[in-house]
């Protein structure tokens, strides 16, 4: 189950990642806002793998914890999480030599929704029993 | 005669107002505040500047900051920052200093003259010191302000209300 839930995790923030690096390029090229200098590649990356680990914990604890109610609590705290952390972005204060730092929760709010999407995409993929009714 | 020494009296004095050296704004200026919450910077500054190190009295400074330029690095600051509380910067949307009076003090100078922010104008002292460098100058400055002096934002909440600005502008000839 843990292993599982960790592959899962892990393959989860993998597309997350992509898809934010994506989304990062097309608003680059779109707007013209660059803020490569505080959200670079690699770093994307590793928050989004950050993301889909600590979602792969959370889920496995969660099952042991609450058993058959495990899977709505984790569903509704990985949601409602991922909804809080948009906080950050509008707190952030970036470095004085970036134009147009209210463009940037633009940016990065879209990519603390990537990985609840990847993970509730991929779900049913790694826990394919799960779907069946009871 | 006398239309001849007359021309002459008025070339002089021509000359007498021309002493200083007049210098360009350059790039990589840098006009910041900071505070015990906010911090950050102006982006728009141009003006004149006449400066002359032997003789400061003859020297000019009429600089104009564009407050609409501000950038604290956080996108709800710099909105609240040109709201109509803070800078109002769609009604004014700069700010100006001229300089009135310069003086040599210890290794420095000051230049005494009225800063208009948010359109209020008060006549402010500024210590600055003037360093020569290969491509022309360095002025650099510290002092600080009130804020509740010039009417932008409200007395006391987080912001501080002494405001400190330093101020670091390259010249060239």
């Amino acid at each position: 189950m843990f292993k599982k839930s960790l592959l899962l995790g892990i393959v989860s923030g993998l597309l997350a990642g992509v898809a934010a690096l994506v989304y990062a390029k097309v608003y680059h090229s779109s707007l013209g806002a660059d803020f490569s200098k505080v959200a670079w590649p690699v770093r994307i990356m590793v928050a989004s793998l950050f993301g889909g680990v600590l979602a792969a914990i959370g889920y496995w604890v969660a099952d042991r914890l609450l058993k058959g109610k495990g899977e709505i609590v984790f569903n509704l705290l990985f949601s409602i999480l991922s909804f809080a952390s948009l906080l950050a972005p509008f707190a952030t204060k970036l470095p004085l030599d970036i134009e147009a730092p209210e463009l940037f929760p633009g940016m990065v709010i879209p990519m603390h929704f990537f990985p609840a999407l990847a993970w509730f995409t991929l779900k049913p993929l790694f826990f394919p029993n799960r779907l069946q009714p009871s | 005669m006398y239309p001849a020494v007359a021309a002459l009296i008025l070339l002089g004095s021509a000359f007498t107002f021309v002493a200083g050296q007049n210098w360009q704004i350059a790039e990589g200026y840098s006009i910041a505040f900071s505070s015990n919450d906010a911090s950050g910077i102006f982006k728009g500054f141009k003006g004149t500047i006449v400066f002359d190190e032997q003789n400061p009295a003859g020297s000019k400074f009429d600089v104009t900051v564009d407050a609409t330029s501000i950038n604290t690095g956080n996108g709800l600051q710099n909105k609240h920052a040109k709201s109509d509380e803070w800078f109002d910067v769609a009604k004014y949307p700069e700010i100006k200093f001229a300089s009135q009076k310069f003086v040599k003090a210890g290794n420095g100078y000051q230049v005494t003259g009225d800063l208009e922010v948010h359109g209020v104008k008060k006549s402010i002292t500024i210590p600055f010191t003037f360093s020569k460098t290969a491509k022309g100058g360095q002025f650099a400055g510290s002092f600080t302000v009130n804020r509740n002096d010039f009417k932008v934002g409200k007395p006391g909440g987080d912001v501080g209300e002494q405001i400190k600005i330093d101020l670091s502008v390259p010249v060239t000839k």
